[in-house]
């Protein structure tokens, strides 16, 4: 008797089953036919980094507004959905997926470069198109890979950046690279680590912290004890801003230097009077472009800042991602990574143009000096 | 003396100053596995709260235009141990003592549930972004050569260890002199005679837990203020640090507590001293397994008779 409740029960679950799945089925049906297009913006909403992806979210529904102002893309209009990725490599593949499962085949995103590498092997194989605003990494797009784009530079190109101005600028003695471990901080280490060394800058300490970590007084008693007058950090703001200011209350006098990870109002909050004269490689401040000011405008009148280094590169994404759909009429991800490989987009980041591994032919990174205020100023030659 | 000399002297102050927090929150562990054998894996989230707390009254008498240090200390710390030891009490009441009698496994679950509760509740209630804290003590002493290295120990660091080495006295005295010190260590002995000799094993109990959670919120504070930032996470490296600190002391040891989280501190401040930063971690981890591998019950522990 009880088995063949069982039984009468199992097939009645198995009807449920069909019934609700026919349901979704039908409900993503009814989502395909309405008259939008969804883009998912996805990045840290929660986390130690979340401030950098509210620069991202900030950029890019600027842009997905003022693009449906316009009329929005061949008849639609665009639709911006926010995925958190907390910048974990293990939430931003469950992220990834879900976006795939949800159905979208456009992502900005993601920020961290060790979230973006993991998700964008499930974009190319799914085929949706990413484009990241932030992530600086080269190996994100050394794999040939067809779907996958950024707006921003390239580490390799921003640690020459840095490297440079160190050696021809700040002349240190003795200087120590430091990084957080992650795919972004190492890489950029080692790259600013390769071109001292090849001017003969001397590099006494180079070693890794554990991002999430607290306690530096050891690290900075080894800085303090090797004399070193230049320290570079790759990594986040976090990391950075507690060493700076356990550095300057256990007199390290050393100069400071980190990429565009570290350049963000919270290292002025956390480090106090320590962050002044940090030195931050940045991509040119585009809200200071007078080209941009109607755009800055429409960011002040919304109540947002639009200051931060990843705000505008989001904005062309968005904008770049909607031009592709334009041009080729279609939705395809396929048909709208060729468009931007083949042409030129005018954009508040300037004039972009990708080359065949999905990378920007130009961008430039600018050496900031930091002030304990969260301003910044162009560092002087 | 040399330069090497100082440079030594420095790690071993770092060392000690981040090991002597480390014992503040294990004497909450391992009191707790002492007594009722159960590992209380909120703990390190009751510590996280603590620094919240304190955030929270330094801020609001920033507020009220209150700035003598002496009384935003001491009104941080009094505040921030009383609220944070009713979370203690609470944890306690909610989550472990419905199950005291079942399966150990079942309250380890409901630990660590309360663990995850603890730390989404925070991060829902305060966001989840870093919060630092204004650094109210600067500068400390400096020794050593005149040109080269010097070792300073920064007054906060003073501060670290006044306060904890007072708050070890005061718990040493409670437990070895007073009358509920001696029904906690009668609990420790055998709970259930304890209880049939006509003393209240649910109140011990609870005390326990307040006591831990006060030790936590001194330790909340002073890290707080130390760093200078907080966010809903540290509850959960500095809970494993504590954790660690605990066994390898001996767990159930209040005095293997403190030797564990000071040995701690000291092996990892002089790994990433002499060797490098990235294998503190390492070096501490692997020193627990060498020291449970030949002591199993951790340096001060005693071995476990089997209850029959």
């Amino acid at each position: 008797m009880i088995r063949k409740m069982n039984k009468t029960l199992a097939a009645l679950a198995a009807l449920a089953a069909l019934a609700v799945s026919a349901a979704v089925a039908g409900a993503s049906g009814l989502a395909q036919a309405a008259d939008t297009i969804k883009i998912a913006l996805a990045g840290p909403v929660t986390g130690p980094v979340a401030q950098y992806g509210d620069m991202q979210f900030t950029g890019a529904k600027m842009a997905v507004e003022q693009i449906n102002k316009q009329g929005g893309v061949n008849g639609k209009q665009l639709e911006a959905v926010v995925y958190d990725d907390a910048c974990d490599p293990k939430q931003a593949v469950a992220v990834a997926n879900k976006i795939v499962n949800d159905d979208i085949r456009f992502v900005v995103g993601h920020l961290c470069s060790s979230s973006t590498q993991p998700a964008s092997d499930i974009y190319e194989d799914e085929g949706v198109l990413m484009i990241t605003a932030a992530s600086t990494n080269p190996d994100i797009t050394s794999r040939g890979y067809e779907l996958i784009f950024r707006t921003i530079g390239l580490d390799s190109l921003q640690g020459p950046t840095a490297g440079n101005y160190i050696v021809e600028s700040v002349k240190p003695k003795r200087m120590a690279v430091i990084h957080d471990k992650q795919q972004y901080g190492e890489g950029i280490a080692t790259a600013v680590k390769n071109t001292v060394e090849k001017a003969g800058v001397d590099v006494a300490v180079f070693e890794g912290v554990t991002p999430g970590d607290k306690d530096f007084s050891a690290l900075i008693a080894k800085l303090k004890k090797e004399n070193v007058d230049f320290v570079y950090y790759g990594g986040y703001h976090p990391e950075l801003g507690l060493i700076l200011r356990q550095g300057a209350e256990k007199g390290l006098k050393a100069k400071f230097m980190g990429p565009e990870g570290v350049g963000n109002k919270d290292i002025s909050a956390i480090a106090g009077p320590a962050s002044e004269g940090l030195l931050v490689t940045l991509p040119k401040s585009f809200d200071q472009d007078p080209a941009n000011a109607k755009l800055v405008a429409a960011f002040k009148a919304k109540g947002e800042d639009s200051t931060g280094p990843f705000v505008f590169p989001s904005y062309s994404a968005v904008q770049v991602m909607a031009e592709g759909m334009t041009l080729t009429k279609s939705e395809s991800p396929e048909k709208v990574a060729g468009a931007l490989r083949s042409n030129n987009f005018k954009t508040p980041t300037g004039n972009l143009a990708f080359d065949g591994k999905g990378d920007l032919k130009d961008f430039s990174f600018v050496v900031y000096e930091w002030h304990a205020d969260g301003t910044k100023s162009v560092a002087s030659k | 003396m040399p330069e090497s000399f100082f440079y030594f002297i420095q790690q071993l102050l770092n060392g000690l100053t981040v090991g002597s927090t480390y014992a503040l929150i294990a004497i909450g562990y391992t009191m707790v596995y002492g007594i009722i054998g159960m590992i209380n894996f909120a703990h390190g989230e009751i510590y996280m709260i603590g620094s919240y707390i304190a955030f929270a009254v330094l801020a609001a008498l920033a507020m009220m235009g209150i700035d003598s240090v002496s009384l935003m200390l001491i009104s941080a710390f009094v505040i921030s141990i009383i609220i944070t030891s009713t979370y203690g009490f609470a944890v306690e009441r909610v989550a472990y003592r419905p199950l005291r009698n079942s399966n150990r496994l079942i309250a380890l679950i409901s630990a660590i549930g309360m663990s995850i509760f603890l730390q989404n509740y925070v991060r829902l209630a305060q966001g989840s972004r870093d919060i630092a804290m204004p650094s109210m003590i600067s500068g400390g002493w400096t020794f050593g050569p005149e040109d080269g290295f010097h070792a300073t120990v920064s007054y906060m660091q003073l501060i670290i260890f006044v306060v904890t080495f007072i708050s070890m006295t005061a718990l040493t005295l409670f437990i070895s002199r007073s009358k509920m010190g001696r029904a906690c260590r009668a609990c420790a002995e055998d709970l259930g005679m304890t209880g049939l000799l006509g003393i209240n094993t649910n109140q011990i109990i609870s005390i326990t837990f307040v006591i831990g959670a006060a030790l936590a919120a001194v330790a909340g504070v002073l890290l707080g203020m130390y760093y200078g930032v907080i966010n809903p996470y540290i509850g959960f490296m500095a809970g494993l640090k504590a954790f660690t600190a605990a066994v390898l002391g001996g767990i159930g040891s209040i005095p293997g507590a403190v030797l564990g989280g000071l040995i701690l501190g000291v092996t990892e401040a002089f790994t990433a001293g002499y060797f490098s930063s990235e294998y503190k971690d390492v070096v501490a981890f692997s020193l627990l397994v060498l020291i449970l591998l030949f002591r199993p019950t951790g340096i001060l522990g005693k071995p476990e008779v089997e209850k029959v």
